[in-house]
């Protein structure tokens, strides 16, 4: 590190944008298998840590506040249609108050153009993601249990028991069984046994937004432990601007930015290797900021697909009564999933979905008045509270696999400038002409899947509803999209730039598609086969 | 459009908010562990002044009248002060939890507290109007009988979160409907929702409670 006036510089073998689960996998992964110096940067700065969780998780549940303080900067936010997105800007990212929920997509997901027609293909399969999947669950402590094979295939078991089928789930289970669907307990990222010096869950069923007790993995653990035995150098409150690169040889020269603190001091960061890391926005959004003469539509953007192919799904959810008797809290958050529904086989029309499954106390909390309308207070009101406490209301939610138009993009937005006068990106989420078309039934498919599932049960649905549909998609992907031709991709297979041989995407922002289940799992596991590629290079 | 403002993996936030009183039950059934059921933390230094507190018997006298009588006159009168204690302790305009899929951050409700007084000195002075005695000193008849005048219109098909309650006697009712000891009593069975305990117990049915008599007991 040097300073010249008020500008410091830093100097390291390879420099990470973004300090995010992929960031925090790949550095962990580097630091083993590299001697690179590693610098890690990050615009915000550390939130509540770990002894304040419970402190924070009390007033989250009195009063609704974020247990998360200093998570974001004000002036550096998204537009547009950010359902999906969150502001979150901090050491770890969002994953810091994720659920933990942990599905591997399927290996369909990989080859949809090849398989059925539409999309297209990654530019590797699912087998080639496997032992990065396997060290991304091992990393995190990912408790789950294999399904079916033949539904479920992956290559190593769990490094840790699945997260047990509670009372409740048990009996759900059972009901699902009877309806053809063989469902288990979800993988998460939750210690069911202690695992990484990190305790057991115990079920507080506040994993989103905050887990007490450390039970549940998030970056944070990976960024104190590198930090403190000096593996990695960690810069907070430093935002990079811009990438400036050769405009002869194309490699990424150095970094400038500034830090957010009150200073505002100017940074300048000289690196062998770059790699972004900063997630389905700001990956892209930095491209697009550092044009120059050179390179006037931004970095790494020959194809023009730089913010193009944003993708992500939606879900349809259903709330059934079941003549069973189910007690809610037990472990609330915690579900069934079926991978069944992704893997369907040969299709005339394009479906693939997954299934979750949880207890639910819809419909079953405490009222005001009865159903002719006389106030229940005192007595009145628990007794009818407990009459309708009986019985078992279940959820169900699909999410379901949407297809990303080109034109599913992110750009920058001149409305909208932070401190440094810097565009903020906004984004706009477009289906495929194929998924737009396919829409209609696929929703109306669902429902009658959770029709069907509530009669194989005796049972009624309450109500349905979709997701927040056009505000936005979920587990959101795309934006710097892999592949192997140059002009229909930014990066290659391993994340590296086609234009600029030291510079790497990682995670979510290179994913062709977001597939139909959570996605952060996955995002890690790709972060992890570039950071291999990385150290291999 | 309103927003639903919470992912789908997760359940909705009032659902969190409407067992706030998880935090002031300490009903725990595990001793001892890192994130044991507590009050809230609080707040070192309020950001504003504020006026706190609630005139004292005209709220016991509500309280009585909204809050199970079987609870019995002892575990109403707790309520009531973790009631207290937990209107004290908010901060108006805390940021609101912000996660999957939330651009804009979001600013918690101002301080529900002025309004919940005067609504409470407003009982007072309709049942002085309406039945010539204090709101304290009224039976349980014409306090409620007040009570039906003071909530007509409000939505009855369920109960609101605490913090977004519109009238005091909804706001007594859903803090206490919240506690896990509210929801035990319901299910008539240990559930203790957002309660950490052990993992391993998660697959046995909760232990069932003692029934309680919720037809002769009175609290005033």
């Amino acid at each position: 590190m040097t300073r010249q006036s008020d500008r410091t510089t830093y100097e390291a073998d390879l420099c990470i944008v973004g300090s995010g689960i992929t960031a925090a996998m790949m550095a962990a992964h580097l630091v083993e298998h590299s001697k690179k110096r590693i610098l890690v940067v990050e615009a915000g700065t550390h939130t509540t840590p770990f002894a304040q969780r419970t402190a924070a998780r009390e007033r989250y549940l009195a009063y609704g506040e974020s247990p998360w303080k200093s998570d974001h900067l004000d002036d550096q936010n998204a537009f547009g249609n950010t359902w999906g997105f969150s502001p979150s800007m901090h050491v770890g990212g969002l994953a810091m108050h994720w659920g933990g929920v942990s599905p591997r997509y399927s290996p369909e997901d990989f080859r949809v153009r090849s398989l059925y027609g539409i999309g297209d293909d990654w530019p590797f399969s699912y087998d080639d993601l496997d032992p990065f999947y396997q060290e991304a669950e091992e990393r995190m402590g990912v408790a789950g249990e294999q399904g079916p094979v033949a539904l479920d295939p992956r290559g190593k078991p769990y490094p840790l028991p699945p997260l047990p089928v509670n009372h409740n789930l048990k009996q759900l289970q059972q009901w699902a069984a009877n309806a053809g669907i063989a469902a288990w307990s979800t993988p998460s990222a939750k210690n069911s046994a202690p695992y990484a010096g990190r305790a057991q869950c115990q079920r507080c069923d506040t994993c989103y937004p905050v887990c007490p007790s450390g039970a549940k993995y998030s970056p944070d653990f990976t960024w104190d432990a590198l930090v403190r035995e000096k593996k990695i150098t960690l810069l907070t409150d430093t935002l990079v601007r811009r990438l400036e690169a050769d405009a002869s040889t194309g490699r990424i020269t150095h970094a400038t930015g500034n830090r957010t603190d009150a200073s505002g001091a100017p940074v300048e960061i000289r690196a062998t290797t770059f790699v972004l890391a900063a997630g389905f926005v700001w990956s892209p959004h930095l491209l697009l900021l550092s044009r120059s003469s050179a390179f006037p539509d931004g970095l790494a953007n020959r194809s023009g697909l730089v913010g193009k192919y944003l993708a992500g799904h939606r879900n349809v959810n259903a709330y059934l009564r079941l003549p069973m008797e189910l007690l809610p809290g037990i472990n609330a958050q915690h579900s069934l999933v079926s991978k069944q529904f992704m893997r369907p086989g040969r299709q005339s029309r394009y479906l693939r979905h997954d299934l979750r499954i949880w207890e639910s106390s819809v419909g079953r909390e405490p009222r005001l008045r009865s159903d002719d309308g006389t106030l229940l207070l005192g007595d009145a009101m628990l007794q009818d509270w407990q009459q309708r406490a009986k019985g078992a209301t279940a959820r169900v939610r699909a999410y379901y696999d949407v297809l990303p138009d080109r034109e599913s993009r992110l750009d920058l937005d001149d409305a909208h400038r932070n401190r440094f006068g810097d565009p903020m990106p906004k984004v706009a989420f477009r289906d495929a002409p194929e998924s737009a078309a396919l829409r209609e039934w696929q929703e109306e498919s669902l429902r009658e899947l959770f029709r069907r599932m509530a009669k194989a049960g005796n049972g009624e649905i309450l109500r349905m509803e979709n997701s927040a549909n056009d505000l936005g998609q979920e587990h959101p992907t795309g934006g710097c999209r892999m592949g192997n031709d140059p002009q229909q991709s930014v990066v290659d297979a391993n994340g590296r730039a086609h234009d600029h041989e030291n510079l790497w995407v990682a995670g979510a922002p290179t994913q062709p598609t977001a597939s139909c289940c959570n996605g952060t799992l996955t995002f890690a596991a790709v972060g992890l086969r570039t950071a291999a590629a990385i150290a291999a290079s | 459009m309103k927003r639903n403002r919470e992912s789908s993996d997760v359940p909705a936030r009032r659902q969190f908010l409407k067992t706030a009183g998880v935090l002031a039950v300490g009903t725990a059934t595990v001793a001892g562990t890192a994130c044991d059921v507590k009050e809230p933390a609080k707040l070192d230094e309020p950001a504003v002044a504020r006026r706190i507190g609630f005139d004292r018997s005209l709220l016991d006298a509500l309280a009585a009248t909204v809050l199970p009588a079987s609870l019995g006159a002892v575990e109403v009168r707790a309520a009531t002060d973790r009631f207290v204690r937990w209107a004290d302790g908010y901060e108006p305009v805390a940021e609101e939890m912000h996660g999957y899929g939330y651009a804009d951050v979001r600013y918690l409700p101002p301080d529900p507290s002025p309004a919940w007084r005067a609504q409470l000195a407003a009982l007072d002075m309709l049942s002085r109007k309406t039945h010539h005695v204090s709101f304290a000193s009224a039976k349980p008849e014409q306090r409620t009988a007040v009570l039906e005048v003071a909530l007509r219109g409000e939505r009855g098909d369920r109960l609101p979160a605490p913090l977004n309650a519109q009238h005091i006697a909804l706001a007594v009712l859903a803090h206490w409907s919240a506690s896990p000891n509210a929801w035990n009593l319901a299910y008539g069975a240990r559930i203790s929702p957002l309660t950490c305990r052990s993992l391993d117990e998660a697959t046995r049915a909760p232990l069932p409670l003692a029934p309680v008599d919720t037809t002769t007991r009175r609290t005033s």
